[in-house]
């Protein structure tokens, strides 16, 4: 709202004589002004210590304790003061507010009193100022946890609600294992079985002994096939019984099974199936041993039971920009120094540099200063450079590193406060968007309470309402009056969201229905700035001759009556009205509704009350 | 004794004390100009150059003052205060072109006199005047007519103001059309300019303008 600016109210009043020349139709009458003592200044007394302010600037923001009439309660007659029993010190921040618009917060005072205090006085926290609101928030946060903490140590049974479907229930008892023991017995049963099948995939390649008959050592797994094939078969249907429960249980089936967890499941287990099915064929045993090493990957399935885990993939995907960097250096510098340890070994005989991608290995075994030894330069050029190339592989290394490991630190400590971060910070703009729509509501209220009333005749008693309803403040009269003068000249009219999706859809409908017919006021440029939404409540029957007239009827007919039910009555409870409004009675006033017809005489624009009446009475009557 | 004006006597400071940095120059001007304060003319003075009241130009000064404290407006400072009136729309255009109209010296500020003798026009001046006043507005150059692109401007930023959510629909040739019918009613002489005189006859002459044009009587 503007009462951050209301000093500048008349200013953007006097702005208004750009529109006058331009506007087609009369200006609405404006507020009567109270000449009250506006000017005056207005003593606070809080708790003994007296602040000083002119009344206007209290009145900037009325909807406070001090800027509406709320503070009235506290006047004090006898000494013609407002008298607060509250704590001045914190009092001095919020008077603060009033004059600058901006409100800080001490630091050096609690938060739960300074919460206390924004409480009382009607003041919203989200509109603290930038440089003080980080602050504000943290002590709050700390404050909240522990709280949350006491709060959490006292109960210590959690209450599961009653009312989930088993298959809500059988998802919630996955993704949290601690909610029922039947859970946690699963989590650790499965947790088991991974830890069985990995090792057996250890063993089984161990070499076990000599066989009576052959010359050749077999490992484990040739040994006692059966044995492991038993275990694998177990392990591989535990993880199939439970990925299809997870399936079953989960609330978006697609996006479960597009999500990593359930690739890794299916990953683990589908070696066994494809090597059920393909046993004796020689053909693909190749790739059917290649398969098995996919077996290692229910090591990931852990990442289920441990969160570092998480954490630490959550880091390598963060961190993806200083792997890639890292990567990529070395790349560059591997294939440097490869293609001058092969130049320069060339003329060497009996040289292992065979080629430069031979070079490579020794580049790569050289920069990570492993030197295993089997390829080592013996020209002197060669020993040069290959020294060069250890020196710089130390550096080229070690500086993503540091990076890598500051990025999890942070990461890990960050998982910890994100979520909570996140919702406050949607929180504090939805309320502020709020408070800003709150304004606009105020004049789409405002208009509708039909104070607004721009009939000659019926000046007067617009003039008594408005002493009548004394209690809107002269700065929001003023400035609805200002927006009113705005649609008078521009000769449409504000309406809020809601509305405007509704006539955006009754339009579209409407130029479906209604296509056939020229109609005037719809456009085929309505249709393409409106959503699609093609399914309407709608139990009305149009009659196929009256398209036109009630497509434009009804457009008029939604501000007015704001609900199809309503409508729907008043074309039930129709007497005996006859059919004889014809088109020519529609058409002037569906002229005045398009903004740039000129003020055709018999409709105008003054007497919008009665066009309404008249289309009221077109409704009702083409219905039948 | 001449004094230097304020500028001259910065630069010479800034070339004497040696810290002058081309690095950081353009940020510490800025910071320089943010701290200029314009002190506006004597009460007094104002009082006789406008038709407003001591009680009047207090109050207006001090709701100036606070949301300008250099006592001066730019003309971001201005858009801002005044899109706060029309939340739903972009009235940044329009602001722009008031702007233009009250910055009569063509500095690129509005100081507290502009801003004061522009409001006793419109707010306490003759119909005429503020009539005047209104065609000042609407004529972009200053070249004593108005055309009809500068009189779509002028629509387009005024239903702008307006925004998206309106009833009945916006649509994109509203503007043009109410240039139009403006041109209808306003040129005589159908020559595709409004000058001064055809816009005062033509207002003196619509009913509804003149009665509108009262309406800035009571605002303060």
């Amino acid at each position: 709202m503007a009462g951050g600016v209301a000093a500048w109210l008349p200013f953007a009043r006097a702005a208004a004589i750009g529109w006058m020349p331009v506007a087609s139709a009369p200006m609405p009458i404006p507020p009567k002004d109270k000449r009250k003592s506006q000017e005056g200044l207005i003593i606070l007394n809080v708790s003994g210590t007296k602040f000083q302010t002119w009344k206007n600037t209290l009145e900037r923001y009325p909807d406070t304790l001090l800027g509406s009439t709320e503070r009235d309660f506290f006047f004090h007659e006898e000494t013609n003061e407002y008298f607060f029993d509250r704590d001045p010190d914190i009092f001095r921040h919020i008077l603060n507010f009033y004059r600058t618009g901006k409100l800080h917060y001490p630091r050096q005072e609690c938060i739960s009193a300074y919460d206390e205090e924004l409480a009382f006085f009607g003041i919203i926290p989200e509109i603290i100022g930038d440089c003080c609101y980080e602050e504000y928030k943290d002590r709050r946060r700390e404050n909240a946890e522990r709280l949350q903490d006491d709060e959490e140590m006292d109960q210590s049974n959690d209450t599961t609600p009653v009312n989930l479907t088993p298959r809500e229930y059988l998802w919630r008892a996955f993704e949290n294992p601690h909610t029922s023991t039947l859970a946690l017995v699963f989590y650790y049963v499965t947790g088991f079985f991974i830890a069985i099948s990995v090792m057996a995939n250890v063993v089984e390649t161990v070499p076990c002994g000599l066989m009576p008959n052959r010359s050749k050592e077999l490992s484990c797994g040739d040994r006692y096939a059966l044995a492991f094939f038993c275990l694998d078969t177990a392990c591989v249907m535990i993880f199939t019984f439970e990925y299809l429960l997870r399936l079953v249980a989960a609330p978006c089936r697609f996006k479960f099974m597009k999500s990593v967890m359930s690739v890794i499941d299916v990953v683990a287990i589908m070696p066994y199936y494809i090597g059920l099915v393909m046993t004796d064929n020689d053909q693909v045993s190749g790739a059917f041993v290649t398969l098995r090493v996919f077996r290692v990957f229910r090591i990931f399935k852990f990442s289920r039971h441990s969160a570092g885990l998480r954490i630490l993939g959550y880091t390598l995907k963060s961190c993806a920009s200083e792997l890639g960097f890292l990567l990529f250096s070395l790349t560059m510098a591997i294939i440097i120094f490869a293609t001058v340890m092969f130049y320069a070994e060339k003329g060497s005989t009996a040289s292992k540099f065979t080629s430069i991608p031979a070079a490579f290995w020794y580049t790569i075994v050289t920069m990570t200063t492993l030197g295993y030894g089997d390829m080592v330069p013996k020209t002197i050029v060669g020993k040069v450079f290959g020294s060069i190339c250890s020196l710089s592989g130390v550096l080229v290394i070690a500086l993503p590193v540091p990076v890598i490991v500051s990025n999890f630190s942070r990461i890990y400590h960050q998982s910890q406060r994100a979520e909570k971060r996140r919702a406050q910070r949607k929180s504090r703009v939805a309320k502020i968007r709020a408070a800003k729509i709150r304004g606009t509501n105020a004049y789409m209220r405002y208009k509708h309470s039909g104070v607004m009333d721009s009939v000659e005749e019926a000046s007067k008693e617009a003039g008594k309402l408005l002493v009548s309803k004394a209690t809107s403040p002269p700065f929001e009269s003023q400035h609805h009056h200002l927006l009113h003068c705005l649609e008078k000249t521009t000769n449409h009219e504000f309406v809020d969201e809601q509305t405007f999706q509704t006539n955006c859809m009754e339009i579209s409908m409407m130029n479906k229905a209604g296509s056939r017919s020229s109609s005037l006021a719809s456009s085929p440029r309505l249709s393409s700035c409106c959503s699609r939404r093609h399914r309407k409540k709608s139990s009305f029957s149009l009659p196929s001759t009256n398209n036109q007239e009630l497509s434009t009827i009804q457009i008029r007919e939604r501000p007015v009556v704001n609900s199809r039910s309503s409508l729907n009555a008043r074309l039930n409870d129709d007497g005996g009205m006859t059919l004889k409004c014809d088109a020519s009675y529609i058409t002037p006033s569906m002229v005045t509704l398009s903004p740039p017809a000129v003020t055709s005489s018999g409709g105008g624009d003054g007497p919008t009350g009665s066009i309404t009446y008249s289309q009221s009475n077109i409704v009702r009557v083409s219905a039948l | 004794m001449k004094t230097k004006n304020r500028d001259q006597s910065l630069s010479d400071s800034r070339e004497l004390d040696g810290s002058y940095d081309q690095l950081t120059d353009s940020i510490e001007d800025d910071f320089e100009l943010s701290t200029v304060c314009h002190r506006p003319e004597s009460m007094d003075k104002l009082q006789d150059q406008t038709k407003f009241t001591k009680k009047e130009l207090q109050v207006l000064y001090r709701g100036f003052k606070n949301e300008c404290p250099s006592g001066v407006v730019n003309e971001e400072n201005f858009k801002t205060i005044y899109s706060q009136f029309f939340p739903q729309g972009d009235s940044s255009m329009y602001a722009h072109f008031l702007f233009e109209a009250f910055d009569t010296d063509k500095n690129g500020s509005v100081s507290f006199e502009d801003f004061v003798f522009g409001l006793s026009i419109i707010l306490r001046g003759t119909i005429n005047d503020r009539l005047n006043w209104a065609f000042n507005l609407y004529d972009l150059n200053k070249d004593g007519c108005i055309t009809k692109e500068e009189m779509l401007d002028i629509m387009k930023s005024i239903y702008d103001m307006m925004g998206k959510c309106t009833y009945p629909n916006m649509q994109d040739e509203a503007p043009r059309e109410h240039v139009e019918n403006f041109f209808q009613k306003m040129d005589r002489n159908k020559d595709g300019v409004v000058t001064i005189e055809e816009f005062i006859e033509s207002c003196q002459k619509d009913e509804n303008i003149m009665q509108s044009m009262q309406l800035f009587d009571n605002v303060i």
